[in-house]
């Protein structure tokens, strides 16, 4: 039993860590060298990790999807797909994809004279499954070398705490206020129901008792 | 379009609820408050019909204070929130 419960502990944890490291913005360092536009088949579970930028496209079995390809510094690639999240889910409200290749486009560099870009991206990269980050935005940085402070995850997250923190205090303060005291008279209530409950048992085997004396007096007398 | 809509209704939604659930905590704390600040200047618990009418009478100041209409804080700062996010997405 405690193997199950913490294999479900692990398995929400999991879940929750997976769902906000897809969700939330994190920057590479990189280095444009293509960008280039390909039809996507979209007909399959892997729809999920391609994005709805219209009310159209969530009809559409296939559609030309733009992407950017990258690589690190580490000469590792990075290929980025550039679509609009439009108003759907993830809230980037990103509706700039063909500035954004524009802007991809001006920032090629070769790997003999360099231009680096921080690319800001959610979402995953899988080679089994074909699915690919969504670019959201590109600045020109001075090197390979420059930390980036996630900022906004960071305010996110304090964000987050502070509300949860406020949903705990909201519900202690429900809980205090509303649910105790309505269990405390459920309680007394209860408590008058077992003292009736009790008499009333009383009054059972009082009864019953004094039927089975009285079943008794139709027995006959014991044979000898 | 619809996306827009769903965004606008669900969000709309969200915002409600928590705007209930503020408004009931914040009411609750309140009251709680006055109840205590009783409590302190009466030890011997005092006469009840005051101690309801002080409630009260709290409780028909708080409608009108301050901390009440900050509780609308709930649906303009989201409101605002994606307003800078559409911002700083496509034209920052």
């Amino acid at each position: 039993m405690r193997y199950v419960k913490w294999t479900l502990l692990a398995l929400i944890a999991l879940s929750v860590i997976g769902f906000f490291h897809y969700t939330l913005p994190q920057h590479d360092i990189v280095r444009v060298v293509n960008t280039y536009q390909e039809r996507q088949d979209l007909k399959d579970w892997t729809r999920i990790f391609w994005s709805s930028p219209d009310d159209q496209s969530t009809g559409l079995i296939n559609r030309d999807v733009q992407f950017i390809q990258a690589v690190k510094a580490n000469g590792k690639p990075a290929v980025y797909r550039n679509e609009d999240t439009g108003w759907s889910w993830p809230p980037y409200f990103k509706f700039d994809t063909a500035n954004l290749q524009t802007q991809a486009e001006d920032n090629k560099s070769t790997a003999e004279n360099p231009k680096w870009v921080s690319v800001t991206h959610y979402g995953w990269r899988n080679e089994l499954i074909s699915i690919f980050p969504n670019a959201i935005s590109i600045k020109p940085v001075a090197g390979p070398d420059v930390t980036i402070i996630p900022w906004f995850n960071i305010v996110f997250f304090v964000i987050l705490a502070l509300i949860l923190l406020m949903i705990r205090r909201m519900w202690l303060q429900f809980r205090e206020r509303s649910i105790d005291p309505v269990l405390e008279d459920m309680g007394e209530a209860w408590d008058g129901v077992e003292d009736r409950a009790g008499q009333a048992a009383d009054e059972v085997r009082g009864f019953w008792g004094k039927l089975k004396r009285w079943l008794g007096t139709w027995k006959g007398k014991p044979r000898v | 379009m619809i996306a827009f809509l769903r965004l606008a209704v669900f969000g709309f939604i969200a915002m409600s609820v928590m705007y209930v659930a503020l408004s009931i905590y914040s009411r609750s704390v309140r009251r709680e408050e006055l109840e205590k600040e009783w409590d302190a200047d009466h030890p011997d618990g005092g006469d009840a019909e005051a101690r309801d009418a002080h409630i009260e009478a709290g409780m028909q100041a708080y409608q009108g204070s301050l901390r009440r209409k900050l509780i609308w804080l709930v649906y303009v700062i989201p409101t605002i929130v994606v307003l800078v996010l559409l911002y700083l997405t496509n034209y920052y």
